[in-house]
């Protein structure tokens, strides 16, 4: 059902094409309602990649989605709608994070407690397990490098076919098969790891 | 194959990710190997756990925050419109273009200036040239006499020699084709 409404959403900007045409057409001659109503239309989208890509740090991730905006604000002149505008605007998202993970060093491990801050709902005791499970994702997917990250994220969080993230990240799809493989196994094998150590 | 080997391939096999051929070699070695069956049905459990990150929601203030940073921060910046970068590019264009159009005429000045040859033992354009011009321009119609010099070659030297008498100036014709 998950995964229904995900294909429904990333379908959405293929059927309101001509729609979101118009959008951009009056974003690019000054028009800022054109302008917010694109905003509203990939915001969510904008924020919850960032945020998995910058270990679920909501403070990160609202810092990156700014910025992934006013990019787009700033490239409005130069946008193609009719071009995968939605591959455009996730290959910014990479981009913007992979530059905010470098600008700050941080290290590629986070403790779990640190991890995916944002998630946490408490409340009853099957939130809560939730919430730990969500903390455990978080902490594999902040012990995988910036690429096997990012192929992750948009390949089985973002559910894109394998030949869009190819092109979002740049990379032959042989290459992105290969870094999600890798992923999924140290994924895995951490989960495990961490699993052992609990009493 | 060893276990090892087919741990990508599971990690590939579990969410449809494998061709055919290669998914149908999974499936074999999995109805042999019951490590690997149980590390496929890990990975299931992973994959599943992975994907419950999709059920995360946000806020709808913390959306409401951001929209309204980046359209106050978009507010006060200046629009940037195609045009001016267009108008720059042609220009540049232009300005190359003209400049081309001015060196092909100085080249074809000191082409019509090449007669003098035919009258002075050394050609004026390379003299005149080498005190004056750039060495690259130097050398360009240097070349280019060089390439010329049999057409000079072929027409005879006049020396025109005046005497005492006004009446009396003599001409001699050399014919430098050494007839």
């Amino acid at each position: 059902m998950q995964e229904l409404a995900l294909l429904m959403v990333s379908d959405c900007a293929d059927a309101q094409e001509p729609e979101f045409a118009r959008l951009v057409r009056q974003a690019k001659a000054g028009d800022a309602a054109a302008f917010e109503a694109i905003l509203c239309q990939f915001e969510r989208r904008v924020l919850l990649t960032a945020m998995r890509l910058l270990n679920g740090n909501l403070e990160d991730a609202k810092d990156a989605a700014q910025q992934v905006f006013l990019r787009l604000h700033r490239s409005l002149h130069q946008l193609d709608a009719n071009r995968h505008f939605a591959s455009w605007l996730y290959r910014i998202t990479v981009n913007v994070c992979r530059d905010m993970v470098r600008m700050r060093a941080r290290r590629p491990v986070v403790p779990l407690e640190e991890a995916g801050d944002c998630a946490m709902t408490g409340g009853t005791e099957d939130a809560m397990r939730r919430d730990e499970q969500m903390r455990l994702i978080y902490a594999a997917l902040a012990t995988l490098p910036e690429r096997e990250r990012a192929a992750i994220v948009l390949r089985d969080i973002e559910g894109m076919p394998t030949s869009e993230v190819a092109r979002i990240l740049g990379s032959s799809e042989v290459t992105v098969r290969s870094q999600i493989s890798n992923g999924r196994v140290k994924i895995r094998k951490f989960i495990d790891r961490q699993q052992r150590r609990l009493p | 194959m060893s276990c090892h080997k087919f741990e990508p391939m599971i990690a590939l096999y579990i969410e449809d990710d494998l061709a055919q051929a290669e998914a149908q070699a999974v499936e074999s070695h999995l109805a042999a190997c019951d490590a690997c069956r149980k590390f496929a049905l890990e990975m299931r459990e992973s994959q599943a756990a992975l994907k419950a990150l999709r059920t995360e929601f946000v806020d709808d203030a913390v959306l409401l925050q951001v929209r309204m940073e980046v359209l106050s921060v978009a507010a006060h910046r200046p629009r940037i419109v195609a045009w001016p970068r267009y108008a720059i590019a042609a220009g540049l264009v232009i300005a190359l273009l003209a400049g081309w159009l001015v060196r092909q005429q100085a080249d074809k000045a000191l082409v019509a200036l090449q007669p003098l040859h035919a009258i002075l033992p050394v050609p004026p354009a390379r003299w005149a040239i080498q005190a004056h011009q750039p060495k690259a321009l130097a050398a360009r119609v240097r070349r280019r006499s060089k390439r010329q010099a049999p057409r000079f070659k072929s027409e005879p030297l006049v020396v025109k020699m005046i005497t005492d008498d006004p009446q009396v100036v003599i001409y001699w014709l050399v014919d430098q084709n050494g007839g």
